[in-house]
């Protein structure tokens, strides 16, 4: 007999229900809950120690009185299960493209919202935020996204509820209302004949959430803290005071007397840098004066146990705390998490509750205002004035006097944006599912699975100024005395309510043999339908100021009084699935899905979406059952067809049938009735379809875990793609709807490679990258060239981006600029492309805005009880618009707005505008001067940390310092090359973080 | 399920329309109208067409846009994507935005009005035959602005609405055809007197007249007789009269004015948009230079000047226009301004027209962003210059002397002197056009009827892209078809030199 421990290496815990057997033999026995087993053994037999997800170890028994062994995670990830959608599949036996990223590669730091954990660790998965705010939307596009005017965000699924494409009011990014300490794995299926069966909603991809599970063991108690400080740099290099002064007296000596303020004129604490023909000219970094240095802290508590020593449990509590750098952009959230998996009836009933509760509160400020505000306003002012005539709560503004109002704003001071307004949008989910999953008793083979989910939330949205707010500043009309005749509207000038109540009702019959000494040797097929509804129901408070009081009124909108909108989308399905593995190596997989849309009329409701894949497990052939190369190897081939009709951003969610809306209480027209205006509608509108052929290589080489990873190549073909494109003149009641129009064809490829090169009891070394290329091109538009797909630039209605047949789907179409011999632009000289003599619309040319190469990759090392990791990623190629030069970067730009107010400029002196540039008229906003390489190497984070194994009784603390965002290397000039749209206007910085935290097991 | 057929709640179908509203139709009517002056149902920033921005598409903003900034009165200075190209009549092509905001605002009226008239078949309402009639006089209009400004198009009517194949080109001559045939018709059926706003006897009346006053260059073949006859009928019969206070016509309270005969409306509060006369208000407003409060305005645009080849037809300079009688020569902003237009993206560079504004005729109003005066789309003093017009081109049942007291009408409500049948010559008609009726949306067909848009023979600052002017080619009497409808409907064909 032999006794001993199983424990995981990785946090020395001890490791219940391992399986301890003796080869050969029928003899073996399953770990307890401290990860002791004692089993009977003879010297010279083999004892096999084996858990799923980690790397079976063989010990040949030679009379020891214990054996303990720490098991190793397998790097590999082979044996990993992955969750397929209705269903999971061992990795190996997987047929399509998955990649399942899971906690141990999480990245590490600051974390608030749950893609951060995923950034740049998945192959072909762009995620790119809206700018460094807490709540900042990811926009994620898994192989670049198939569709132009349609959805491009892949479907959400999380613990098998799909999330609606809806976020409630107040929240940018959806993945914030799940508590990123729960989360477990992500599973990402990226080719159709994976998301086929997701049919409806699959075309760009499906990202499947786990939440971790609870135990069948003894209770487990987790608590982690960390505290983390963010700041950000210098930013764009706009003039200084003094700078500005030199520039104003050069470039606009009539303006000099603008600079500064009379000297003697206000009340502030601030210094004058000088004193210029009377005035005295501050010197304020406008950017210091909006951001800060930005504290955030995550505090989570998890508890595991065997409820009743029957039902595994899992529940979690979390509570954030974060600041944005940008003053008053703060984020709370608490999250509380339940699960319970019990098995019941003889285990063959069994149940899966999930509950998850989350509050969110945010104040909402107008960062992209008060961004540009700072970038903007004349650098030579004072950001207070505390004289007792400031009518504006002490904050500096830049005004004039006329003879009818004294005191018009000219320009809005952004402290004072932030800091007199304040907006909670206040935001309460639930998101709960509970699926049972019987096996029938009088036949094994068969099961029933019911998931019901539920998806509801409300949100409170209100926005308040303060007493003396310039934002509510208003003139009384009927009073001339212009000392007095000014007030100002604190309290509320926005509400908003919305109840969002989406539900989920899925259910299928499966039935699954398992056949031996045959040539299959296991099928399964499964059929089953699906339900989805999703309501989204608010209505708005607006208030405007009354024309002759200057006083707040509500409006009141006869033909919707309370603003009510309410949108509705179903969709209904039904599916069916097969699995053939014959002769334990080649696996065929099928599956067909019909899909019913409510945006869709009843002719046209229906989508029909099949696929098919074949794995070749070239390892297990009789060829290479001896190599030492490899330990798997596996040939993938998948084709499938998946659905698009998420156009509600567009047209709305009736798009299909003919409808009147009601002209609003400002849109009248004859004053004694009402309007009536009869939308735009497409009777003809169906599915978006996009055809997927994936080839897909995984291998594992030479020693186990020393080199896995795997290789995918594609092609997608979209058609009938729903755009928004002209209609015949005439011939609609619009001129441009959304229609089934035209192609896109997208190619690519995907390398993921996962190297330990060292892996020993106290040192492991492992790298892992991913690289991705993907070119997705407008192929046809049904007979137009282009189509405008927006990227507003200056003035009105200038837009930089097309789609346009033959290019990448919203490619920047633009002039090529002419330079001079010392390689300064020449203002509106332009390459004449065509030859003609003449610069038109045909000059331009097509230049890519998405990159096609994004890459990550990162570095992890394990030393006793040290640990340290670091994750990269970037993209190669691509460009960015410098929206900052447009705006800034012409010398006249510092005079443009009123001849009553200067503006700050970029810096023209020490190169980083050019001041050959006196204005922007004309076509020089479609020049390529201002598009620039958005290439980019960014470390994400970089983490070390500590286990104490002994300081805690079966338990372990971790101590880890970590650093998010150190650094960025890039050509690119502006604020942030990683940019989605596009256009670097306005930017959330994207903060450096200092993270210390501490997790405890016990 | 029945799930899948989801039901809005704050759009209606057409049934539950007429069921829940008893008077609807009005309401259906209202917006027809309301395409003219409006650019969508949803307040200011809502748009009836798709486009980069909504304010830019309203009917009569594309209006003042093509017929006034590409002439020689006004210019703009925005530099926005493709309306420098307006206002120096040069580099024009069939990608600039604008040309398509006209045409597919044009085709966003012409199928309301077809849907409606579809819809008008469904079920019997109280006026239907009048309020027929109506809105075929708007798609009248809407066709008219397109022969007018395009040459061409399709014609879309109640008959094909719902066709999805493209429908066939019409030329310029079929359009005309079918206006003519579709105002004749209409004529003896619509009511002769009307609720402010709204369409009768006269304003149709008015359109024919100016559809035969064009009728040369539409087809080669004119029809002044044919003018004249509708011409002497608003004349004499509509019962309009000039407005003893030129001012009144342009100002807030023009909605009392005896002489409008069809206006587009506006309301600060009711009826807001970036494309009514909001624009011409605003967008000749500064507070860099002026005092807006004055015209009734919270916001100046900082961006229409007139030129010389208006102001200059009262004086030569600043001082001179501000010693002239005439009314019409001091509705100009001088101080701050040069007379010259060297620069015409420099704001003080020429005089912001003071034309329209935003307060009553008495001064009195409350400075607010939203205009509340009516643009005077027809008004009896066109009316009388059109019938000296067509004397001096002698058509038939107009006499040389009832054209002189017309003009002198016009002319002495403003206090300017009166003038001899010698001084009554087509050019003067032309210039005493431009003094009355510049900025009304009509300067640019006058000056191709007069033969003086393009060529050389006449030139204003900044025509043909140089700051005195220079010849441009004759293919500019026509805007390019729009690239995206040549797209959207391949048989149609683009004008020549495009």
């Amino acid at each position: 007999t032999v006794t001993g421990t199983i424990t995981d290496k990785a946090n020395a815990m001890p490791l219940p229900g391992v399986n301890v057997i003796i080869k050969g033999t029928a003899r073996g026995t399953a770990t307890d809950f401290d990860g002791k087993y004692s089993i009977e053994v003879t010297e010279g037999e083999t004892i096999v120690i084996s858990y799923v997800g980690y790397t079976t170890q063989e010990i040949v028994f030679t009379g020891q009185s214990s054996i303990n062994v720490a098991l190793e995670e397998d790097a590999s990830q082979l044996d990993e299960v992955v969750l397929i959608g209705y269903g999971s599949v061992k990795k190996e036996d997987a047929t399509g493209s998955v990649d399942v990223v899971s906690s141990k590669d999480f990245n590490k730091g600051a974390i608030v919202s749950t893609d951060q954990l995923l950034n740049g660790k998945a192959a072909g998965v762009r995620i790119t935020t809206a700018g460094g705010s807490p709540d900042a939307a990811p926009n994620i596009r898994i192989r670049g996204g198939s569709s132009l005017n349609a959805q491009n965000n892949p479907l959400i699924v999380i613990d098998g509820v799909p999330i609606g494409n809806d976020n409630p009011a107040g929240v940018s990014n959806p993945l914030t209302l799940v508590n990123p300490n729960d989360i477990e794995s992500f599973s990402i299926l990226k080719d159709a004949s994976a998301t086929a069966i997701y049919g409806s909603r699959a075309s760009n991809g499906v990202i499947i959430i786990t939440t971790k599970k609870g135990t069948s063991g003894a209770p487990k108690y987790t608590f982690s803290t960390d505290y983390s400080v963010s700041s950000v740099g210098d930013g764009l290099d706009v003039m200084t005071g003094s700078e500005y002064t030199r520039f104003i007296q050069e470039y606009h000596p009539t303006r000099v007397d603008q600079l500064g303020v009379p000297a003697g004129s206000i009340v502030s604490n601030e210094s004058v840098s000088q004193t210029l023909n009377g005035r005295d000219i501050y010197s304020t970094n406008w950017r210091d004066a909006i951001t800060r240095r930005a504290t955030t802290s995550n505090t989570n508590f998890s508890a595991r146990a065997n409820l009743f020593d029957k039902i595994p449990f899992r529940g979690s509590v979390g509570y954030t705390y974060a600041e944005g750098v940008v003053k008053n952009d703060n984020y709370e959230r608490l999250t509380m998490s339940v699960k319970l998996s019990p098995k019941l009836l003889n285990d063959n009933l069994k149940i899966d509750l999930n509950a998850k509760s989350i509050f969110a509160f945010k104040n909402a400020i107008d960062a992209g205002g008060a961004i540009g505000a700072a970038l903007a306003f004349d650098p030579t002012k004072p950001v207070f004035d505390r004289s007792s005539d400031n009518r504006f709560g002490g904050y500096y503004l830049t005004t004039f006097d006329d003879n009818n109002t004294f005191r018009r704003i000219l320009q809005s001071n952004p402290l004072a944006q932030l800091e007199q307004r304040e907006r909670p949008e206040n935001v309460y989910r639930f998101l709960g599912n509970v699926e049972l999953d019987y096996t029938m008793p009088f036949l094994p083979e068969l099961r029933a699975v019911v998931n019901l989910g539920l998806d509801a939330s409300g949100s409170k949205i209100e926005e308040r100024f303060t007493e003396n707010s310039f934002q509510t500043y208003q003139f009384d009309s009927n009073n001339t005395d212009i000392n007095t005749n000014f007030l100002f509207n604190p309290g509320v000038n926005y509400r908003e309510n919305q109840q969002i109540t989406n539900t989920t009702l899925d259910g299928f019959l499966q039935y699954t043999k398992v056949l031996t000494d045959s040539f299959i040797d296991k099928y399964d097929i499964q059929a089953g339908y699906s339900y989805q509804n999703f309501k989204n129901d608010g209505n708005q408070d607006r208030f405007q100021y009354n024309l002759n009081s200057g006083q707040r009124e509500r409006v009141v909108n006869p033909a919707n009084p309370n603003f009510r909108y309410y949108n509705v989308l179903n969709l209904q399905s039904y599916f069916t699935r097969g699995n053939i593995s014959i002769l334990d190596r080649y696996l065929f997989t099928a599956s067909f899905r019909a899909d019913a849309s409510s945006l869709f009329t009843k002719e046209n409701r229906w989508g029909y979406f099949p696929s098919a894949a074949l794995a070749w497990q070239i390892n297990e052939e009789a060829f290479l059952e001896d190599s030492k190369v490899f330990n798997a190897l596996k040939l993938r081939l998948g084709w499938g067809e998946t659905g698009q009709q998420d156009i509600t951003g567009v047209v709305g969610f009736y798009p299909s049938i003919p409808l009147f809306l009601a002209g609003d209480a400002n849109s009248q027209y004859f004053p004694n009735s009402s309007l009536y205006s009869a939308q735009p509608f497409n009777p003809n509108l169906t599915w978006e379809k996009t055809t997927t052929f994936n080839v897909g290589l995984d291998f594992d080489l030479f020693n186990r875990g020393l080199i896995s990873g795997s290789f995918d190549i594609y092609k997608r073909n979209t058609t009938d793609l729903l755009a928004q494109a002209p209609v015949p003149p005439g011939q609609a009641l619009t001129n441009s709807f959304i229609d089934n129009i035209g192609e896109t064809e997208s190619e690519g490829f995907e390398l993921n490679l996962n190297i330990t090169p060292i892996d020993n009891d106290n040192l492991t070394v492992s790298l892992g990258g991913n690289i991705s290329y993907n070119n997705t091109e407008v192929t046809d538009l049904n007979g137009l060239t282009t189509i405008n797909a927006g990227g507003t630039l200056r003035g009105t209605g200038a837009d930089l981006l097309r789609h346009a047949v033959g290019e990448q789907a919203g490619s920047a179409y633009v002039f090529k600029q002419v330079y001079d011999a010392q390689g300064n632009p020449i203002p509106n000289a332009f390459v004449d492309l065509n030859g003609d003599n003449q610069i038109t619309d045909d000059d331009r040319y097509y230049t890519q805005v998405a990159p096609n190469w994004t890459y990550g990759f990162n570095l992890n090392v394990n030393y006793k009880n040290w640990d340290l990791s670091s994750s990269f990623r970037g993209q190669i190629g691509g460009n960015v618009y410098n929206f900052a030069q447009l705006n800034y970067g012409w010398t006249d730009s510092a005079t443009f707005s009123s001849q009553n107010n200067l503006t700050n400029v970029l810096n023209f002196y020490d190169g980083s505008a050019n001041p050959v540039i006196e204005n922007v008229n004309g076509n020089i906003q479609f020049s390529d001067y201002y598009l620039e390489d958005a290439t980019f190497l960014r470390c994400d984070n970089i983490a070390l940390g500590y286990r104490f194994s002994d300081l805690i009784k079966d338990g372990s603390l971790r101590v880890y310092g970590a650093v998010t965002n150190p650094f960025l290397i890039t050509d690119y000039s502006g604020e942030d090359p990683e940019n989605f749209g596009g256009i670097d206007r306005n930017f959330y910085p994207r903060p450096t973080v200092y993270t210390l935290g501490v997790n405890i097991d016990f | 399920t029945d799930d899948l057929d989801t039901k809005p709640i704050t759009q209606l179908t057409l049934e539950e329309l007429l069921a829940s509203d008893p008077n609807a139709v009005e309401g259906l009517v209202s917006r027809l109208y309301a395409s003219f002056a409006l650019t969508g149902p949803s307040g200011p920033g809502s748009s009836d067409i798709v486009s980069p921005d909504a304010g830019e598409g309203a009917f009569l903003r594309a209006i003042i846009n093509l017929q006034d900034f590409t002439s020689d009165a006004m210019k703009n200075r925005w530099g926005d994507d493709g309306l420098d190209q307006l206002t120096t009549t040069s580099n024009w092509d069939r990608n600039n935005k604008f040309f398509r905001l006209f045409y597919d605002r044009a085709y966003y009226t012409i199928p309301q009005c077809n849907n409606f008239l579809q819809a008008l078949d469904i079920a019997d309402f109280p006026d239907e035959e009048n309020i027929v009639a109506e809105t075929r006089f708007l798609r009248a209009l809407a066709y008219y602005n397109i022969i007018d400004v395009f040459g061409k198009g399709v014609l879309a009517t109640e008959l094909n609405f719902g066709q999805s194949d493209p429908l066939p080109e019409a030329s310029r001559q079929e359009l005309f055809d079918y206006i003519e045939s579709e105002l004749l018709a209409i004529e003896p059926v619509i009511r002769p007197t009307s609720n402010y706003g709204r369409a009768n006897t006269y304003v149709v009346d008015m359109l024919l007249a100016k559809l035969y006053m064009n009728a040369e260059v539409y087809t080669g073949t004119p029809r002044w007789d044919d003018a004249a006859t509708y011409v002497n009928k608003v004349i004499n019969e509509g019962g309009y009269m000039l407005d003893s206070n030129f001012v009144r016509i342009f100002s807030s309270d023009n909605d009392s004015s005896p002489e409008v005969i069809f206006p587009l409306l506006a309301e600060s509060l009711t009826s807001q948009s970036y494309g009514n006369t909001t624009y011409i208000v605003n967008g000749n407003l500064s507070a860099d230079t002026m005092p807006l409060s004055q015209f009734g305005a919270a916001e100046g645009w900082t961006g229409h000047r007139a030129t010389k080849s208006w102001y200059g037809l009262f004086g030569n300079s600043a001082t001179e226009l501000a010693d002239s009688d005439d009314v019409r020569a001091s509705l100009f902003w001088t101080d701050g301004h040069n007379f010259e237009m060297n620069d015409y993206r420099e704001w003080t560079d020429g005089f912001p027209s003071t034309k329209f504004r935003n307060t009553a005729s008495d001064g009195n109003g409350n400075p607010v962003s939203f205009s509340s005066t009516d643009f005077p789309f027809y008004r009896l003093s066109d009316a009388y210059l059109m019938y000296a017009e067509l004397a001096l081109r002698g058509a038939s049942n107009t006499s040389m002397s009832d054209a002189v007291n017309y003009v002198n009408d016009v002319r002495t409500r403003s206090n300017a002197s009166a003038i001899t049948m010698s001084d009554l010559t087509l050019d003067f008609i032309l210039d005493e056009r431009a003094r009355e009726l510049n900025l009304e949306g009509q300067r640019r067909t006058d000056l191709i009827r007069f033969n003086k848009f393009t060529g050389g023979s006449y030139i204003w600052p900044w025509k043909g892209g140089t700051a005195n002017g220079s010849a441009i080619s004759d293919n500019y009497k026509l805007f390019p078809i729009p690239a995206t409808a040549i797209q959207a409907n391949p048989n149609l064909t683009q004008n020549p030199g495009y």
